[in-house]
């Protein structure tokens, strides 16, 4: 395990020495960039706003993502079963994505106000698309052999799906969730700084008009630790549901 | 007896894969199918397991006992190439599986292959998972789950294909040992001459483009008493007629 985190830490770390070394040495000023130890600094002493926001856009992420894994999980499975259905919808799904996400949010704001729903929603539109294909691709990498095997025992299409299908998609699932997840935080804060009343977005929005780089940079880094905290706990998941992962750590 | 009747297939871009092809399996003892690649061996087991490739177009009359049955049937297991087994199953689940896509539940299931581990020399490897177990084992548990469903007539495909050579006669001599115990009708698909001649009562030989069987020959003796000197004769004449007939 440390041997692992070793390096991206090393890297880090040798990252904001050059970025405080350098302000300090070239003297810039603070409003155009912090050093690292100012943004620490200030988010130290704004740990309470700072977190009160994080929890509110950890609300809406945590929903978006929820409700956009479960709807992508019952599309694939509808997808799976009705070719016909995947021929007539997947161009839309893909259309779906080229709307650029900065025309489309301050609209939901305007269709839904202020309150969860238009910031769930762009959640849900974010991170549906990679989340389908995940699992598609997953449901298409099952082996033949097995397929065959479960029809020549009898098995049905959904007895084959649950038994054969769903397993296999098991690691294109865990994938999907991973790329997902990063956008999920990061499609919060984009709703949030089209309009909001709380969030990091907002957050964002509100220091970068009075001039606090400081506080920007401190809400980013809230933002990079909870999207990071996020893949640890999908990572952990993974482990804690592969098959075998208690027989094979007992 | 399973009689497979004028079976016709026709592949995907309109050659025939396999003419008017018929066979019996008596209801014990193992028939073997040799042939070279691409002749339809597999594709003759795929059809009568149930699971040809829809792409294919296959005419034909599978009777049971004299009865003409539906295909996939409970009387007919089939084991693939390889073994099969579920990854992300252990191998107590992997074994069950059948009886549980057959309609028990998963304890019935589970309860009904337990007693059989030992006998396949499983014991203790029930609540492994496949990668966990060597290539003889994981082709044991595979024939566990095969065996256990109770059915009359088993279809292995190159089930030892992938072994290298001292466990493939390892696990040859443990089949006959445990179809000893079970009698079933097998039929065995191989390329291999010595394994269908060690364990074969008869040998179906089939020939390719299209697929037919141009000799049925048996093979003398019960398998356990049978010599490496009286069999390469047999496999000489075997050499011999697929060569004549290759394509």
């Amino acid at each position: 395990m440390l041997p692992s985190i070793l390096p991206p830490l090393l890297l880090a770390a040798c990252l904001l020495a050059g970025w405080e070394i350098y302000c300090r040495l070239a003297d810039v000023a603070p409003l155009i960039l912090p050093a690292p130890s100012g943004v620490l600094q200030a988010l130290v002493l704004n740990r309470a706003d700072i977190g009160a926001h994080a929890l509110s856009t950890i609300a809406v992420a945590a929903l978006g993502f929820s409700l956009s894994v479960g709807f992508a999980f019952l599309v694939s499975i509808m997808l799976h079963f009705l070719p016909w259905a995947k021929k007539g919808l997947m161009p839309l799904f893909v259309a779906s994505q080229t709307i650029p996400l900065i025309a489309l949010a301050p609209l939901m704001i305007l269709w839904f106000g202020f309150g969860l729903l238009p910031k769930v929603l762009l959640v849900i539109l974010v991170t549906f698309f990679p989340m389908l294909l995940s699992l598609l691709s997953g449901y298409r990498q099952t082996p033949a052999a097995f397929a065959d095997l479960l029809a020549s025992m009898g098995a049905g299409r959904l007895s084959i799906f649950r038994r054969a299908v769903l397993p296999s998609a098991r690691p294109s699932f865990f994938a999907g969730l991973r790329i997902s997840a990063t956008y999920a935080i990061v499609a919060t804060i984009f709703a949030e700084y089209a309009g909001a009343r709380r969030g990091l977005g907002i957050y964002i929005l509100a220091a970068k008009n009075n001039f606090h780089a400081d506080l920007v940079l401190a809400a980013v880094v809230v933002s990079a630790a909870l999207t990071l905290a996020l893949l640890g706990a999908i990572r952990l998941l993974d482990r804690l549901t592969a098959p075998g992962s208690k027989a094979r750590h007992a | 007896m399973l009689d497979l009747r004028g079976l016709s297939i026709g592949g995907a871009d309109g050659a025939m894969v396999v003419r008017d092809l018929s066979l019996s399996l008596p209801a014990s003892g193992i028939t073997a199918l040799i042939g070279p690649s691409g002749c339809g061996k597999s594709s003759v087991l795929k059809w009568l397991a149930g699971i040809l490739p829809k792409d294919l177009d296959a005419e034909g009359q599978l009777m049971l006992d004299g009865q003409a049955s539906a295909r996939p049937s409970p009387a007919i297991s089939y084991q693939p190439q390889g073994d099969g087994l579920f990854p992300w199953l252990t191998v107590a689940q992997n074994a069950a599986l059948g009886l549980q896509v057959r309609g028990l539940s998963r304890a019935e299931a589970l309860s009904r292959v337990a007693p059989l581990f030992r006998s396949f020399g499983l014991k203790g490897t029930e609540s492994q998972f496949p990668d966990q177990l060597s290539g003889g084992m994981r082709q044991r548990a595979a024939f566990l789950r095969t065996v256990v469903q109770d059915s009359r007539y088993i279809l292995l495909d190159e089930p030892f294909s992938a072994l290298d050579a001292v466990t493939r006669l390892r696990m040859q001599d443990w089949l006959v040992a445990r179809l000893a115990d079970r009698p079933r009708g097998v039929l065995l698909v191989t390329h291999d001459l010595h394994e269908a001649t060690r364990l074969a009562d008869r040998i179906l030989v089939m020939t390719g483009s299209p697929g037919r069987i141009v000799a049925e020959i048996p093979v003398p003796g019960p398998p356990t008493q049978r010599s490496e000197a009286a069999l390469a004769p047999l496999r000489d004449d075997l050499k011999s007629l697929l060569l004549e007939n290759a394509p």
